[in-house]
């Protein structure tokens, strides 16, 4: 039997839909060109901090994470201006010494003594001014837990922080050891409070595999970038699923446009990508964030519709107005399938790192792809289970806190 | 001026809506509107509640009064007609202005309590003082003597989850009364509470009443909650007022066959008093007169037993046919020595149900003594027999002597059926 002879053809228009992609992609590109670019220095800018911070970071860094430890022990209780008014200062000094080197002036008229000790845990010739200005904010919020009548647990938590900068400091200035298994002890340390000893035990052997394999620095890279697009994703995603809450026509508008988010295959909305940002990592994240951000957006909307009515009514009967309500009650009371978002949200961006690789956005999708182009295995499957690894521990890590439901964590903060 | 006042109040949910207010206020049921495809909660309410008042809204499920108790604090606009809260019309008010007057004038207790799980028990009874912006020492300081009154002390710290149903509707409560409105609107608050527990919650809020003097609207499915609370209620049917009165109007006269059926399974002994049910005293005698005279006076009304009072109505005793006649015979001048005084004397406020006791170990009437002792009123069994049954108790007012006579000779069986018999009659 031959081909059927089409005696009858109906003559189906070409709809150019490609061609009018592109033409509307031309004028944006054209028109708010320079909205994309601002949009592609923040992301990138901020992808190359946190890789920075995560494979190299500087002793300055650590300090002001240590001092955002304590903060944070300290706006839960009392003595939130003083806090505010420490920080206050030591950003007003940090501009002030980027912009005229007002802080090495202070610096200098205060008793060399005091930072001799400092200077030279880190072999330093001179005083590194923003380095001093950390590490007395860290001092002064330290004091300030101590002053003000902070339940116990902040104190804890304050001489913890301070010990483990010191022990950090110490470990790698002092003792050599090198930052990448330092970034890991933390990271299984930070697994350990949220979810307990198995994952902490997990990530130190896993991230221990990784260092093994020598694909840390591709490892912490991605973990930069899938970060970033989260952040990113949950911005935008969180805004948009409360509007979708509120308004029945919102909802029915997006519902398609999600879909058409999640199936497009990832590699068509690349092109564009590119075509925006060029090659590197920003395609990558914003590749990653179109793909990854739906199921944020259904959940949060999801969240905030499931808060009981009547506890919303109770808001609007003892006379709340609606954004009270939505930051007292829905969210918090949402929060818990909010957090299933953020994970599924970090789930698809670490299943979107390999296809973020072939557009330049290096990291293990790179280690992958070059595997693939090469007919390299072992290459390949060590960059796959890298991923794994991350994967792994990212998902038990946000599991953790989305388990507390809202009267646990009032619980919870009740016995702290 | 009323603390609120429904006008006319009509809510139908459709897009056809003002078509449906003007059928319905026309008098067409709700369910003839139907083609309109509209959903009529609530029709021409008007009602209004003084300052101090538990004003019970009553109906079954679907009769529109969940939509109604949403209209009085503004969380629905009404469809037509206006609530008027301390002579605001709330319906006019910009949003604004409507929720500080909610925050400041009316609170509100939920049939699920609604407390906020990731809040303690303490922020949760402050919450409404924190909307207003109450410096956070203060506020704390209110609710823990809030939650004192509902008697929480010690539970400050928990969360609602660690609490009990009972004892989560009291931090309901103590969220309405911290936040110190004179107005507090009920929602089926006690209805998924048990039973026992319940009747606790009614107590306490009584007595709360009683000592703060709130305006309570309470809404309730539960016909004896609603007789227990109010002051007055009001019976709603198929979105309508059926009837607004007081608990023993209600029973007494009900305003149609809705109500009357409604009210059937009330326990009434609990809702009568002494007062409601008692019949006028006849005959009495005066201590002056002689035996003949009484006699002749117990003879005239066909009455076995009578109650002997002084000029000014205060109760002296009572006096048997028997023992008169047998005077007569003998010759006694005097009625002192005949009248037995130990009868059981009742306040006109002694709920129906505590009478029986006392009922049944005298051989007389009861006799309805107010605080001077002077007697206002008589209770044969018969007559709170009769009580019991639906819908008699005005007419069974009316029995005669003969009641009487039965009452003190026939054993209980027959007394009932004479009783049923004299409320049919509906003498008087």
């Amino acid at each position: 039997m031959g081909a059927p002879v089409l005696t009858h053809s109906v003559e189906v228009p070409r709809i150019p839909v490609g061609q009018w992609f592109e033409s509307t992609i031309n004028w944006l590109r054209a028109n708010l060109g320079f909205v994309f670019d601002l949009i592609g220095e923040v992301i990138g800018a901020s992808v190359d901090f946190l890789s920075v911070l995560l494979t190299a970071p500087s002793a300055t860094f650590l300090t002001l994470i240590a001092a955002a430890v304590v903060t944070k022990g300290l706006l839960e209780g009392r003595g939130r201006r003083a806090t505010a008014v420490l920080w206050g200062a030591f950003l007003l000094l940090y501009l002030a010494e980027l912009l005229f080197g007002a802080a090495a002036a202070v610096i200098g008229s205060m008793p060399a003594p005091l930072f001799v000790w400092a200077m030279e845990l880190f072999g330093a010739e001179y005083v590194y001014p923003p380095l001093v200005l950390a590490l007395l904010l860290l001092t002064a919020l330290a004091v300030a837990v101590f002053a003000t009548k902070a339940p116990r647990r902040q104190r804890y938590t304050a001489i913890g922080a301070v010990a483990a900068l010191l022990a950090v400091l110490t470990l790698h200035f002092v003792v050599g050891v090198q930052i990448d298994l330092i970034t890991l002890l933390l990271l299984a340390a930070l697994a350990w409070v949220v979810s307990g000893w198995r994952l902490a035990l997990f990530s130190v052997l896993g991230f221990l595999l990784i260092v093994s394999m020598d694909k840390w620095q591709d490892a912490m890279s991605s973990l930069a970038l899938i970060l970033v697009a989260t952040v990113v994703a949950v911005v935008v995603a969180v805004p948009i699923g409360v509007l979708a809450a509120y308004s029945n026509k919102l909802s029915g508008v997006l519902k398609p446009v999600l879909d058409f988010m999640q199936t497009l295959p990832a590699f068509v909305y690349l092109i564009p990508a590119i075509f925006f940002f060029g090659i590197g990592q920003v395609p990558g994240v914003i590749a990653t964030v179109i793909f990854a951000m739906p199921p944020g957006v259904r959940l949060t909307e999801l969240g905030i519709r499931q808060v009981d009515k009547e506890l919303v009514e109770a808001g609007e009967a003892f006379g709340a107005p609606d954004l009270q309500i939505l930051r007292q009650i829905q969210l918090p009371l949402a929060l818990t399938t909010i957090m299933a978002g953020i994970n599924q949200v970090i789930m698809l961006s670490l299943s979107m790192v390999v296809i973020a690789g072939m557009v330049g956005a290096g990291g293990l999708g790179n280690v992958v792809y070059s595997g693939i182009a090469r007919s390299d295995m072992p290459l390949g499957f060590e960059g796959g289970i890298a991923v794994v690894v991350l994967a792994i521990y990212l998902d038990r890590l946000t599991g953790a806190v989305t388990r507390y439901s809202p009267a646990l964590r009032a619980q919870k903060a009740q016995a702290g | 001026m009323p603390a609120v006042r429904a006008s006319n109040l009509y809510k139908v949910f459709g897009k056809r809506a003002p078509k449906a207010v003007e059928l319905l206020s026309d008098g067409r049921h709700r369910d003839e509107i139907r083609e309109l495809d509209v959903t009529a909660a609530v029709i021409d309410v008007s009602f209004e509640v003084e300052p101090g008042e538990i004003f019970v809204v009553m109906g079954l499920s679907g009769s529109g009064k969940s939509t109604l108790i949403r209209m009085l604090n503004g969380l629905l606009p009404p469809t037509a007609g206006s609530v008027e809260v301390d002579g605001t019309n709330i319906s006019a008010l910009p949003k604004r202005a409507l929720r500080t007057l909610r925050g400041e004038k009316i609170s509100m207790v939920f049939q699920h309590f609604a407390l906020f799980p990731h809040r303690t028990v303490l922020e949760n009874a402050a919450y409404g003082l924190e909307v207003r912006g109450v410096p956070r020492a203060e506020r704390h300081e209110r609710a823990r003597h809030a939650l004192g009154l509902v008697g929480l002390e010690g539970w400050e710290d928990k969360v609602p989850q660690q609490l009990s149903g009972g004892m989560q509707q009291r931090v309901g409560l103590a969220r309405a009364l911290t936040a110190d409105t004179d107005i507090i609107l009920m929602d089926e608050a006690f209805s998924a509470l048990d039973p026992l527990i319940r009747r606790d919650m009614q107590t306490q809020l009584l007595q709360l009443q009683a000592e703060l003097g709130k305006t309570i609207i309470f809404i309730t499915h539960d016909l004896n909650e609603a007789m227990r609370l109010g002051d007055r209620i009001c019976v709603l049917r198929d979105g309508r007022v059926a009837q607004i009165g007081t608990a023993e109007e209600i029973l007494s006269q009900p305003a149609n066959d809705y109500v009357a059926q409604f009210t059937e399974d009330v326990d009434r002994t609990r809702v009568f008093t002494a007062s409601s049910v008692m019949e006028p005293p006849i005959p009495v005698i005066d201590p002056g007169h002689g035996p003949r005279a009484a006699l002749r006076t117990m003879r005239e009304n066909q009455t076995v037993t009578a109650f002997v009072v002084h000029r000014d109505r205060r109760l002296v005793g009572v006096v048997r046919e028997e023992a008169i006649g047998e005077a007569v015979r003998t010759g006694v001048k005097d009625l002192e020595g005949l009248v037995v005084a130990d009868v059981e004397r009742v306040h006109p406020d002694t709920a129906v149900a505590d009478l029986f006791q006392q009922a049944a170990l005298s051989p007389y009437p009861l006799a309805v003594v107010d605080d001077d002792e002077r007697l206002v009123g008589v209770i044969p069994r018969v007559t709170l027999l009769a009580a019991l049954a639906p819908g008699a108790s005005e007419d069974e007012q009316a029995p005669e002597g003969a009641d009487d006579l039965v009452a003190a000779a026939a054993p209980n069986g027959a007394a009932r059926s004479e009783g049923a018999d004299g409320s049919e009659g509906g003498q008087r």
